[in-house]
């Protein structure tokens, strides 16, 4: 695990000594299939197209309408199918399920760089999935413990709080419940954890389960929102029963609605995380790996901005809010 | 007029029928065909298109892209020929999604136990099989049973049991994707009966997947995968089933007149009851063919696939009143849909445009069906004799 | 004297405290036509359905073919070869004439020691045509669906199935209705080809130039009796109409009706 400075650095460097280099290096095409339309993949794809441009290569973007191995598996399929592509930057939709569909890719000659999620356990050396190049995203068990240390201030120790979570065996929000409950259980047992209630992407299913959990739970204290969706939801329902304040939410993900949220005080913490430069970094890890450097990091993480009222006006941290421009 | 003993001639000329004109004629033989001709000019339009597009790097019908399709149908096209036969005989059958979802499910953990407790893989497969085409069946039954003798609409039982199946299939799972899969399967959901190697060092092997790496493994193309085999066969059973047998014939008949089935003798009941468990077992398959594919049971995997489903059967010309349907016209349903989907995202277009497509074909076919029938003087069923 | 081919004694049927048909009797021989009359709610149909197993009578025996009759349903009834041709015809539009003829008792080939059946379509179209050619009823083709046919056109696939299926006696409930001039004199030619044939024929009609043109003999029934029973030759219209709202009557509540001396099965 390499902080996250000195890793920018790094592969900053790679870069430049990659670009001034081989300026005449074959073009790479780069297909790029995140895990669903959200904001936070459309940041992501702001950072992806940027590096692009930046260093001159082709990329092709796929977004899948919904969440899931069904639908992202015959995108990909088709993108191997093209012939053209070199590397394909994808956020895996089931840890274990598009194992098999990415090794395809990789059998068909196209290198795969996970972002956000991670297949197998994450740990390309040593663990049962071997072949990605790299996994550039959050540490996302410690976001959980983050979130839950958050949490657990704001509604003073004690109490009942409900996860929120997307889809099941998905590594990124599979390791914030991980980090959440590990630190609830050592650090505050005063603390009781329902759920995690699983939305499968869709905020207004998030907004009910959240809603119905406010209704047989009089005393829930507060609620994490494990990311984009489930935050929103969440919040939406916190604020139509009228508790906007009383139920502390601690929300994943910093879309523009969970900071007007906070700002009206349901919200009390956002973690942020950074995908406009996950985007960026993927990019140039492919350009490097065109260019023959054999030293990439097999896993990334690329950190947190923590959101909170003292600090949210502050335009150094309100640029980690995932805006996408005319969105 | 005619006496006894004469010849009793009903001429043609006192019904809307038999003798058309011929553009009437040639309207009829539109209207029964144009889902071929869409697909054709579909095809041929990305034929077209992608390597302009894509400024040559990308061409469209590539051996590994069709066979991307056809892998891309199945699921589809299993919940649709089930459906086939439920719309022909003027039902509907609502639960087929979920139904594949807790086939998956109950597939992935009867393989995992069977596997687990000892027993070689290829058994622990058929167990599998067992346990997911099983369990959809049982639903199936459950299905018909309150549709015919409690004469409940099948849109409302179809619907309710998708609810009670779905949580079912959460439950069972725990919530979770069901993991821990021998590896072995993952070779009868991916292995092929063809692989071919073009160029030098290449050549065609049958059934032995060529244990080839680097620039082989690269150029090699897996042709008819395994699930595409068995989808194949259960389409030329379904068309043998429903063109060539009494079975067939009777469904038909309950969707054309329920009342003439019940008169003439037709165990309708028992009919209805065969044709939910017919179209809950499709399901079926197509889980336990997920199971194999992902080598992992999935609660979530159905959902999405309902309303694909009753789109490619009314985009193959099977009316929604019932009576009317073929099994190859849901197969060409199916592969416009497909076609579709993998054009548009070798076009680089995106993936919402496939939506907007295909509800409008939908449409298209329902006006099509409807126009054959301004065209033949057809009456619906509950018009006067 | 040779035996009725249907005898139906003193049948009377209820709906709760309804009384449908009451202490009916009559017999049908072989090779006549005879005609059902009556106005709305007089008991033909429901009289009719008690013979062909749709309802089953509470008093009263109908024998068939000489043997005491109890059909539980209208299948039984077919099966004794009492065809019955209700006014929606039973036919499945989006089937062709051959199929709807075998509709329910369609011919199969068997394959592989009786594992594989499938469709004898051959055989059956043949039949079919073999059966419309008997009837001399010609139709276009028979291998589009029947929903293009006309009215009449379907009455005469309706009963070139009763007859395929070896009827022995058919009941046809107001088969002229809804049919043109052209067509209803057709279906009437249809009916005569049957008593040729041999086989009798119960019909059910409210026109009276339609019972006097194909009827041997006429029954009436008025509130759910029989209150008429006449050779065609006999009577006229206005006579039949007198019977048929209630003015006439030959068999008055507490009037012994005249039996006839009928030979009971031992």
């Amino acid at each position: 695990m390499l902080r996250k400075q000195s890793l920018l650095a790094i592969a900053a460097g790679l870069a430049l000594a990659v670009a001034s280099q081989s300026a005449d290096a074959a073009k790479i095409k780069i297909g790029f299939l995140p895990g669903v339309v959200d904001p936070f993949y459309q940041v992501m794809q702001l950072g992806v197209e940027a590096a692009a441009k930046d260093l001159g290569v082709d990329v092709v973007t796929q977004i899948p309408p919904t969440w899931g191995v069904q639908v992202q598996t015959p995108i990909l399929d088709s993108m191997i199918a093209r012939g053209d592509l070199n590397y394909i930057i994808t956020a895996p939709t089931d840890k274990d399920q598009m194992v098999g569909p990415l090794k395809a890719a990789v059998d068909a000659g196209i290198k795969v760089i996970t972002v956000d999620t991670f297949l197998g356990d994450g740990d390309y050396v040593k663990g049962p999935v071997k072949f990605p190049i790299s996994y550039i995203g959050s540490d996302n068990t410690e976001g959980g413990r983050i979130a839950a240390r958050g949490l657990a201030k704001a509604i003073g120790g004690e109490g009942t709080v409900y996860i929120n979570s997307t889809n099941p065996n998905v590594s990124s929000v599979e390791g914030r419940e991980k980090g959440f409950k590990e630190v609830i259980e050592k650090e505050y047992p005063k603390i009781k954890v329902l759920g995690p209630d699983y939305n499968l992407d869709d905020p207004n299913k998030a907004t009910q389960q959240t809603a119905a959990v406010l209704e047989r739970e009089p005393k829930l204290a507060g609620v994490f929102g494990t990311n984009v969706f489930s935050a929103q939801g969440a919040g939406a329902a916190v604020v139509n029963a009228g508790l906007g304040g009383h139920v502390q939410v601690v929300a994943y993900d910093a879309t523009k609605l969970a900071i007007e949220l906070m700002g009206k005080g349901v919200v009390s913490l956002v973690l942020a995380q950074k995908p406009f430069d996950m985007g960026y970094m993927a990019v140039q890890f492919a350009v490097a790996d065109a260019a023959g450097v054999t030293s990439l990091p097999r896993r990334v993480e690329t950190g947190f901005a923590i959101i909170d009222k003292d600090n949210v006006k502050d335009p150094a941290v309100a640029r980690f809010v995932y805006q996408v421009p005319g969105k | 007029m005619t006496e006894r003993g004469s010849r009793i001639v009903l001429p043609a000329g006192t019904s809307p029928s038999g003798l058309r004109t011929s553009s009437q004629r040639l309207a009829l033989l539109l209207s029964r065909i144009w889902a071929w001709l869409f697909l054709a000019l579909m095809i041929l339009f990305f034929v077209i298109a992608v390597p302009l597009m894509s400024g040559g790097s990308v061409n469209f019908l590539t051996i590994r892209n069709s066979q991307n399709i056809l892998v891309a149908i199945i699921p589809v096209l299993l919940l649709g020929l089930g459906q086939t036969f439920v719309i022909i005989a003027a039902g509907i059958d609502l639960s087929v999604g979920w139904v594949m979802s807790l086939a998956s499910v109950l597939s992935a953990l009867a393989l995992r136990w069977a596997f687990d407790s000892g027993a070689p893989l290829f058994p622990a497969v058929l167990v599998g099989l067992v346990a997911g085409v099983g369990g959809a069946a049982v639903v199936g039954f459950v299905n018909g049973v309150i549709i015919s003798k409690l004469k409940v609409p099948a849109f409302i039982v179809t619907l309710g049991t998708s609810f009670i199946v779905r949580g079912v299939a959460y439950l069972m799972s725990e919530n979770t994707t069901v993991i821990g899969l021998p590896a072995g399967i993952r070779a009868y959901g991916n292995d092929a009966l063809l692989y071919y190697i073009p160029g030098e060092g290449g050549g065609l092997y049958f059934l032995d997947r060529p244990e080839v790496s680097g620039e082989l493994l690269r150029r090699m193309d897996t042709i008819l995968p395994y699930p595409v085999v068995v989808t194949a066969f259960v389409v030329l059973c379904t068309m043998f089933l429903l063109h060539k047998t009494q079975f067939g014939r009777h469904t038909y008949a309950i969707g054309g007149s329920l009342q003439a089935a019940e008169r003439t003798g037709i165990p309708v009941d028992r009919h209805i009851i065969k044709l939910y468990i017919l179209s809950a077992s499709t399901a079926g398959i197509a889980g336990f063919l997920s199971t194999l594919r992902f080598t992992a049971g999935s609660a979530v995997i159905g959902d999405p696939l309902l309303l694909s489903s009753i789109a490619a059967v009314i985009i193959g010309g099977v009316s929604l009143f019932g009576g009317a349907g073929t099994v190859i016209g849901t197969v060409i349903g199916a592969l416009i849909i497909a076609v579709l989907t993998t054009g548009l995202v070798m076009l680089n277009v995106e993936a919402f445009w496939q939506f907007i497509v295909v509800g409008t074909v939908v449409i298209i076919a329902v006006l099509i069906d409807q126009s054959r029938d301004l065209i033949t003087g057809r009456q619906r069923r509950n018009a006067a004799a | 004297m040779t035996e009725a081919l249907l005898s139906v004694r003193n049948v009377t049927k209820r709906f709760g405290g309804l009384v449908a048909v009451s202490d009916v009797s009559f017999d049908i021989n072989r090779g006549e036509v005879v005609g059902l009359l009556g106005d709305n709610g007089a008991g033909k149909s429901t009289l009719i359905k008690c013979i062909s197993g749709v309802h089953q009578a509470e008093e009263g025996e109908i024998f068939f073919e000489g043997k005491r009759a109890e059909f539980a349903h209208p299948i039984d009834a077919r099966s004794h070869g009492i065809e019955t041709i209700y006014q929606d015809l039973a036919l499945a539009n989006n089937l062709d004439v051959g199929a709807n003829i075998f509709l329910g008792r369609e011919v199969k080939k068997s394959y592989l020691g009786g594992l594989i059946k499938t469709l004898d379509e051959q055989h059956m179209l043949r039949e079919s045509r073999q059966t419309l050619n008997s009837l001399q009823i010609q139709f276009p083709t028979l291998t589009q669906p029947i929903e293009s046919l006309s009215g009449g056109q379907r009455q005469a696939v309706a009963i070139a199935r009763a007859v395929y299926w070896d009827a022995k006696l058919m009941i046809m409930d107001e088969p002229t209705n809804n049919l043109g001039v052209i067509e209803q004199r057709k279906v009437l030619d249809l009916i005569r080809a049957l008593r040729e044939r041999g086989v009798p024929v119960i019909l059910i009609t409210h026109i009276l130039p339609d019972a006097f043109a194909v009827a041997d003999r006429l029954i009436v029934m008025h509130g759910g009796r029989k209150v008429a029973e006449k050779t065609t030759a006999a009577t006229n219209t206005e006579e039949l109409v007198q019977y048929m709202v209630g003015a006439r009557d030959d068999a008055p509540k507490g009037a012994p009706e005249t039996q006839r001396e009928i030979p009971l099965p031992q």
